[in-house]
C-alpha cells in the first residue's frame, strides 16, 4: 500500500479524503496557499506543505509545483479531489511520467471524455444512448441547418472542448442558427483554444440523474446505483439525493447499465460519474462523464457502505474490487444538502469573513462533511461552500425529516449562509411530490428573490428574534455607563451615521 | 419601563421591557430569562421554551439572528431613536452626492472611470471579480467622477463605497 499520499486540494474535500488515509494508516500531506495556513484541511492532515499564494492560480492550480513537491517529500500517489486540477489530462501525465499514481483514471481516458464529440462517438458505438444529434463537429452553416430540421428545434450549439455549462447556445429558430454558429464558435475558441462545435436536442425540463461506478486495473466493473442531482441554480448543483425517487427498479436496471457500459467503453478504472439527462417521457440520454470524485458522493455511501474514497486508493494502488454487484445493495435514503457562505437574497453574491461560532448537527442518520471550523476564514479566493450536511433514513421520508431537523441544529456565524433557503425547497410541493427537475428553482425560487421567499414560509420564531434584539440591546445600554454619559448628549450624531 | 420599536421581515413590533425578567410584546406579557454562552451564542427562555440563537451584531440597532435553521435580520430603536430616524429619511431624499457601493464581495480587476471624468448613468465604472464570473459596475446617476476607494486588483467587501459621483 502507499506510504504517502499528497491531496492536491483544499476545503472540505481535502478533510474527506484525509480522514480515509488515517484509517487505511497512510501518511497525508496536504498542501496550502498563504490564505489556507491554518485551514482545517491543514489541522487534519499528517503533514502540510506551502504551496503558493491565495490566487488558485499561483497555488491549487499550478500543476508543476504540485508534482515537484509530490516527488520531494516521498509521495507515492496523488489524490486530486475534485475541481482544480481533478480533470486537467495535461497534469495527470506529468503525474503518471514521475513515476507517482495519479488516484483517478488515466490521463489518455480523461482527455479522451474531455471532448465531447469524441466521447458521443464512442457512447454510441457501445450502446448507451446520447441526446440525438452530431457526433462530429459541425462543418458549415447548411450542415447545422439540415441537422436541425431533422432532429426538430430547439436545439443546443455546444463547444467540443466545452463543459461546466461554458460554450452552449440554445437556438429556437431555424434562422437564427447562422449567428449562434458564429457566436459559439469564437466563445469556444477564446474559452477552450478550440472552435468545434456540435447540435443536440434540447431536451425540455429534465432531470439530472447520475450513475457512481468503480473499476478497476483488470477490467471489472461495479456501479454504485445511481444520485438525483435536477435541484440547482445557474447549472450548480444544490441538493442530491439517493437512490433518484424519480426512477422505478426497470429504469434503475437500464440506467446502471448504461453506467457499467459507459465506463468500460472507455477503459475506465478508478472512481468516476457517468451524468444523464431523464426526460418527461421517461427517456434518458448520455449527458457527459465525470472523471473524478463528485461532490454529492456521500449520498451513494450512505446507501451502499462503501466508502467510495477508500476504494479509489486501493484500485489506484492495484488492487482489484473487493466487491460484487451482488453484494451492493440499496439500503434506505439519503439526502445532501451543500451549505454555502453566500447571500440568497444579494443575488446569491459569495459571503466573507470569519467563522466566529459553529455548531455541528448530530444524532441518528447524520454526516457533515466539512472545510471550516471555528475561526476558519472564508476568502473571495475559492468556492464558497463551507460544508455538506448529509442525512440518512430508512426512506426518504426519514431522511428529509433528519435533514430537516439537522439544519435546524446547524448554527455557523461570521458569514451568511443558503441554510435558510433549505425550509422553502425541502418543503416546497414540488419537491416532495417529484415534479421537479432541473429549472426547478429558476422557474419557482428565483423569482422570489430577495426576500420574498420567507414570506411562504411559517414565521415561526419572529417574535422571539424581536425579544432577543430588544433585550441585547437593554443589555448594551446597562453594560456601558462610563460611555452613555458622553453618549447621550452624542445621540444625534451616532444617527447620522445609518 | 424603556420602549422600543422593532422591525423584522416588514413586520413591526412594539416591545417595553423593565428589569424583572418581563417584556410586553404588542401589548402581550411574556416573561423571559436571557443568558450568553458567547458573543455569538444565546439561550433566551421566552415562557416555557427555551432557544439557542446564534447572533451577530451589526451595530447598536442591527443585529442577524439565527434560530432553528430560520435567519433574521433585526432592526430594534428606542423610541428616540426611532423619531430621529424618521427625521433623516426624510432629509437624505435631498442629498446630491451618489454613493457607488461593492454589491457584493470580489476583487476590483479594472476601473474604467478616473477623478473628474464625466459618466452618464449606465456608464460602467469598474469590473469586478466574483462568483468566478466578470461583473460590470454602472453609475445609477449623471455626474463627475469625485474620489475614488478603491485600487486595481484590490478585494472590496459587500458595499464597501467604491466611488462617488457628484
Amino acid at each position: 500500500m502507499f506510504k504517502k499520499i499528497l491531496i492536491a486540494n483544499r476545503g472540505e474535500i481535502a478533510v474527506r479524503i484525509a480522514k480515509a488515509c488515517k484509517e487505511m494508516g497512510i501518511t497525508s500531506a496536504a498542501i496550502f496557499s498563504d490564505t489556507d495556513k491554518d485551514s482545517l484541511h491543514v489541522r487534519v492532515a499528517d503533514e502540510a506543505y506551502y504551496i503558493g499564494s491565495s490566487a488558485a492560480t499561483e497555488s491549487y492550480l499550478v500543476g508543476e509545483k504540485i508534482n515537484e513537491i509530490a516527488k520531494n517529500i516521498g509521495a507515492n500517489a496523488i489524490h486530486p479531489g475534485y475541481g482544480f486540477l481533478s480533470e486537467n489530462s495535461n497534469f495527470i501525465k506529468m503525474v503518471e511520467d514521475a513515476g507517482i499514481t495519479f488516484i483517478g483514471p488515466s490521463s489518455q481516458t480523461v482527455k479522451l471524455m474531455g471532448n465531447k464529440t469524441s466521447a458521443r462517438t464512442l457512447m454510441k458505438k457501445n450502446r448507451v444512448p446520447i441526446v440525438p444529434g452530431t457526433t462530429e463537429p459541425i462543418t458549415s452553416v447548411e450542415d447545422a441547418k439540415e441537422t436541425a430540421l431533422k432532429i426538430g428545434l430547439p436545439i443546443m450549439l455546444k463547444a467540443a472542448a466545452g463543459g461546466g455549462g461554458k460554450g452552449m447556445r440554445r437556438v429556437d429558430k431555424i434562422e437564427e442558427i447562422e449567428e449562434a454558429l458564429e457566436r459559439t464558435k469564437s466563445e469556444s475558441m477564446k474559452s477552450f483554444k478550440n472552435d468545434a462545435v456540435y447540435i443536440e436536442k434540447f431536451i425540455e425540463n429534465p432531470k439530472h440523474i447520475e450513475v457512481q461506478i468503480l473499476g478497476d486495473k483488470y477490467g471489472n466493473y461495479i456501479h454504485l446505483f445511481e444520485r438525483e442531482c435536477s435541484v440547482q441554480r445557474r447549472h450548480q448543483k444544490v441538493i442530491e439525493e439517493a437512490p433518484s425517487p424519480s426512477l422505478d427498479n426497470e429504469l434503475r436496471k437500464k440506467i446502471t447499465e448504461a453506467g457499467v457500459n459507459a465506463a468500460r467503453a472507455c477503459n475506465y478504472h478508478n472512481a468516476g460519474t457517468i451524468e444523464f439527462l431523464y426526460d418527461k417521457n421517461g427517456d434518458f440520454y448520455f449527458l457527459e462523464m465525470n472523471t473524478r470524485l463528485q461532490v454529492e458522493h456521500p449520498v451513494t455511501e450512505f446507501i451502499t457502505g462503501v466508502d467510495i474514497v477508500k476504494e479509489q486508493i486501493r484500485i489506484a494502488n492495484g488492487e482489484k474490487l473487493s466487491i460484487e454487484q451482488n453484494d451492493i445493495k440499496i439500503r434506505g435514503h439519503s439526502i445532501e444538502c451543500r451549505i454555502y457562505a453566500e447571500d440568497v437574497d444579494g443575488n446569491f453574491a459569495p459571503s466573507i469573513g470569519n467563522i466566529y461560532h459553529h455548531r455541528l448537527p448530530s444524532g441518528p442518520g447524520v454526516r457533515v462533511d466539512r472545510g471550516i471550523d471555528v475561526l476558519s476564514e472564508v476568502s473571495v479566493y475559492y468556492d464558497p461552500m463551507l460544508s455538506k450536511l448529509i442525512t440518512w433514513g430508512k426512506d426518504r421520508t426519514e431522511a428529509l425529516e433528519r435533514m430537516l431537523r439537522a439544519l435546524g441544529e446547524y448554527q455557523i456565524a461570521g458569514v451568511k449562509t443558503n441554510i435558510h433557503s433549505y425550509q422553502w425547497i425541502l418543503n416546497h410541493p414540488r419537491f416532495l411530490d417529484l415534479s421537479f427537475d432541473i429549472n426547478f428553482l429558476e422557474d419557482d425560487f428565483l423569482p422570489l428573490l430577495p426576500g420574498k421567499w420567507k414570506e411562504e414560509l411559517p414565521n415561526k420564531y419572529d417574535e422571539v428574534a424581536a425579544i432577543l434584539a430588544v433585550m441585547l440591546k437593554q443589555k448594551d445600554s446597562e453594560i456601558k455607563p462610563k460611555k452613555n454619559i458622553r453618549s447621550t448628549s452624542n445621540q444625534w450624531e451616532s444617527l447620522s451615521h445609518e | 419601563m424603556n420602549e422600543f420599536v422593532v422591525n423584522l421581515e416588514n413586520k413591526e413590533f412594539n416591545i417595553s421591557i423593565d428589569k424583572t425578567n418581563k417584556v410586553i410584546v404588542n401589548g402581550k406579557e411574556r416573561n423571559v430569562e436571557l443568558s450568553k454562552l458567547s458573543d455569538f451564542s444565546y439561550l433566551l427562555k421566552v415562557d416555557e421554551k427555551v432557544y439557542h440563537i446564534t447572533s451577530e451584531k451589526k451595530d447598536s440597532k442591527n443585529y442577524s439572528f439565527f434560530i432553528d435553521g430560520f435567519s433574521y435580520d433585526v432592526s430594534v430603536r428606542t423610541l428616540l431613536e426611532e423619531k430621529a430616524y424618521e427625521l433623516l429619511k426624510n432629509k437624505s431624499n435631498n442629498n446630491h452626492n451618489a454613493v457607488v457601493k461593492s454589491p457584493m464581495p470580489g476583487l476590483v480587476l479594472k476601473i474604467k472611470k478616473k477623478v473628474g471624468d464625466k459618466v452618464e448613468m449606465g456608464d460602467s465604472l469598474l469590473l469586478l471579480e466574483a462568483m468566478k464570473m466578470e461583473n460590470d459596475i454602472r453609475a445609477t446617476s449623471s455626474g463627475v467622477v469625485k474620489e475614488i476607494f478603491v485600487s486595481e486588483n484590490s478585494a472590496v467587501e459587500k458595499n464597501e463605497i467604491l466611488m462617488i459621483i457628484s
